[in-house]
């Protein structure tokens, strides 16, 4: 199914249009409203991207580093070039270590190596306990957002889902449905074995790994089960402890509109001799799937991303279609640029062009990413990777010939002039033939003047003069 | 120079190499945009009134976050207020050692972060001290330690943190600089901003999910 076919369902879809419209303008609106919190917000995304793109030009260098520190914390370091790589480790220590249960935060890169699957097929339980992602899991759906995975769902879609799925009364009080979660939920995070997260940003010249969470479910998995697992692109680095704390200021402003995520968990290593609690044990698995190979062409500043998901509710493409349309794990205008990026552009040539280029995302960004520069450069590796039609390069040639000869041109434009002021009325073109038909399916194309613009020019300066 | 230990499972190298490799090629063609001189100082102040001090900064902060803070100027007073919020309830918190105003006093039968997992999630209140204050976002900076369990401010549906006006900090940043030597010796650090919530469906605020849902400070003197 293409984009264009996912779309189209998308915005026929009136539930969704409710559940989009409901949220998307707050979260914009919130965000705004938190970055006038922060001074000097320009001079903080600066700085943040400065270190973005310096660990980016030093990536190997970087990771070697972290891996090194994480050493020294006592974490076992593991590296995965692909996602069914970085799967096969998750259950390899699972399996190992005898892990019946799995207890996960929310992970964007486990949806994208579709971990779950993986650790079921191995014979093991995995909850998903951000209470968006558990309601996902419940309903066997998809996250539609990279912050808020159930955006498209009304509060009465989830009321009902829990009334089938959990047998409890019906309710679209979010309140009680948020504790209809935290009930299932507590008894998982007491049995987990395995608690396995993500991580927001792993700091290089320590070793640390930050996870920031609001419910405090980050806390839950990395506090009470005897294994630790994060799984982390090798993007996800940043220089020092100065350098987080800006990216922290960033993150949940641009994210949620808070100030600061309720729950910022810094964790360095597994649990000490004198802890009372903690893992036993840390893995780190460092993923590449993809982003090796994105580093080194035209997109590689995306990899400065920071998944905050203001780039989604400003782009006006996401508000009306929703996350689903595209497809794969990351929707909006980054999904467009990551999604070509980890699967292929071959397979995905069509998402570069959900974007009006307008900007809107590069003006939210946090860290300032040119995401329409690197749309329109996807466009055009796009356009010479497939084989054109035709029509169209026998058609582009034909006018490339014209246009340089400027009296066929002017002839030419005179014969077209004429040809479409036949088929108007009232000055409206409502029914173009040939290929230009597409134009007036949805709309009308005004008819061209009598004159050219040149001729126009001409006699209006002969006037002039003669005046 | 030594190589650094790692899992020893072939493919687990293999993958280092292959990938090392390619972020070597990679960085060679890839467009990463240079960006403003790294390593310019530090400029981010929350914006807002800078007159007020670190104590005020702090209350209203986490007033605005739905805390509840109680200021009390002796400790003699902070276990009264203590004694008071905890009475009849069954109390999850910090060994004695590590609370400040001798608060271990107030809190007779007070089970302990090295009690069994089941035996802490049954507790009503968590009590726990705090390594920092942080201003300018109303956060409490609590690191783990023998003693200072982080169970006492997750499990329960209640958290309340006694802290010290020598506790107090302007900003997240200063404190990563003058507790970077705790924070290293410590596997976890974490820093509590209100009480915990969620807004996953349909952005609908909703307090006490997972975590406490009532966060409450004792600031004493």
């Amino acid at each position: 199914m293409t984009f264009a076919a996912r779309a189209r369902d998308a915005i026929g879809n009136h539930q969704l249009h409710v559940a989009l419209d409901r949220t998307t303008a707050q979260f914009g609106l919130r965000r705004s409203a938190a970055i006038a919190t922060l001074d000097q917000f320009d001079a903080v995304r600066n700085q943040a991207r400065a270190a973005k793109m310096q660990v980016l030009r030093t990536l190997g260098e970087s990771l070697q580093e972290f891996e090194r520190q994480l050493l020294a914390s006592g974490a076992r370091v593991h590296w995965a070039q692909t996602g069914e790589e970085a799967n096969q480790i998750v259950v390899d220590i699972a399996l190992k270590a005898g892990v019946r249960r799995v207890a996960k935060s929310k992970s964007m890169v486990s949806e994208e190596t579709h971990l779950n699957g993986a650790l079921e097929r191995a014979g093991v339980t995995v909850i998903e306990t951000d209470l968006g992602e558990y309601i996902v899991q419940l309903g066997n759906d998809r996250p539609s957002h990279i912050i808020a995975p159930i955006v498209h769902l009304t509060r009465e879609q989830v009321g009902r889902l829990m009334q089938e799925k959990l047998a409890v009364p019906y309710t679209d009080d979010t309140q009680t449905l948020a504790r209809y979660a935290r009930e299932r939920l507590r008894e998982e995070f007491l049995q987990a074995d395995m608690g396995l997260t993500g991580a927001n940003f792993g700091v290089v010249e320590n070793g640390t790994i930050c996870l920031v969470t609001n419910e405090g479910n980050g806390r839950m998995v990395t506090t009470l089960p005897r294994i630790h697992v994060a799984m982390m692109g090798i993007e996800k680095l940043v220089p020092t402890m100065a350098d987080l704390d800006r990216f922290l200021k960033l993150l949940a402003r641009s994210a949620t509109g808070q100030k600061l995520t309720t729950y910022t968990t810094l964790i360095r290593g597994p649990k000490r001799g004198g802890d009372d609690c903690g893992p036993e044990e840390l893995h780190v698995v460092l993923i590449d799937n993809g982003r090796s190979q994105m580093l080194a062409g035209e997109i590689a500043e995306i990899l400065g991303c920071i998944r905050c998901g203001a780039c989604l509710n400003a782009c006006p493409v996401y508000r009306t279609v929703g996350g689903h349309a595209y497809g794969d794990t990351y929707p909006g205008p980054v999904g467009a640029i990551v999604t070509p990026g980890l699967r292929g552009l071959d397979k995905h040539a069509e998402l570069p062009g959900a974007s009006s280029l307008c900007g809107a995302c590069r003006d939210v960004c946090p860290v300032r990413l040119d995401i329409p520069r690197m749309l329109l450069a996807l466009r055009h590796q796009a356009v010479e990777q497939t084989p054109q039609p035709l029509a169209l390069r026998v058609g582009l040639k034909a006018f490339a010939h014209l246009a340089s000869r400027p009296r066929l041109y002017r002839t030419a434009m005179s014969w077209v002039r004429r040809f479409l002021r036949s088929r108007a009325s009232d000055g409206w073109i409502h029914d173009a033939p040939g290929m230009a038909s597409g134009w007036t399916r949805f709309r009308e194309l005004r008819a061209p003047a009598a004159q050219s613009f040149e001729a126009q020019w001409r006699a209006r300066a002969a006037t002039k003069s003669r005046t | 120079m030594a190589r650094p230990r790692r899992d020893e499972e072939p493919h687990v190298s293999d993958a280092r190499a292959e990938i090392l490799a390619k972020i070597e090629r990679a960085v060679r063609t890839g467009r990463i945009p240079g960006g403003e001189p790294h390593g310019a100082p530090a400029a981010a102040k929350t914006a807002g009134d800078s007159t007020l001090s670190n104590a005020d900064r702090f209350i209203l902060e986490a007033r605005a976050l739905g805390v509840e803070v109680f200021v009390e100027w002796s400790a003699e007073a902070v276990r009264e207020r203590l004694a008071l919020l905890t009475s009849g309830k069954r109390v999850l918190a910090w060994h004695p050692n590590r609370l400040p105003y001798k608060a271990g006093d107030a809190l007779p039968g007070a089970v302990s972060g090295a009690a069994s997992k089941v035996e802490q999630a049954r507790a009503d209140v968590g009590v726990t001290g705090c390594h920092g204050a942080i201003a300018e976002t109303g956060s409490l900076a609590l690191i783990e330690g023998s003693g200072c369990s982080r169970t006492v401010s997750l499990l329960p549906p209640v958290h309340v943190a006694l802290v010290r006006r020598a506790d107090l900090i302007a900003t997240m940043g200063e404190f990563f600089t003058a507790r970077a030597d705790a924070m290293a010796q410590s596997a976890n650090c974490t820093f509590v901003t209100g009480p915990s919530r969620t807004a996953d469906i349909e952005l609908s605020l909703t307090i006490g999910v997972h975590g406490p849902g009532k966060v409450v400070v004792i600031l004493g003197p």
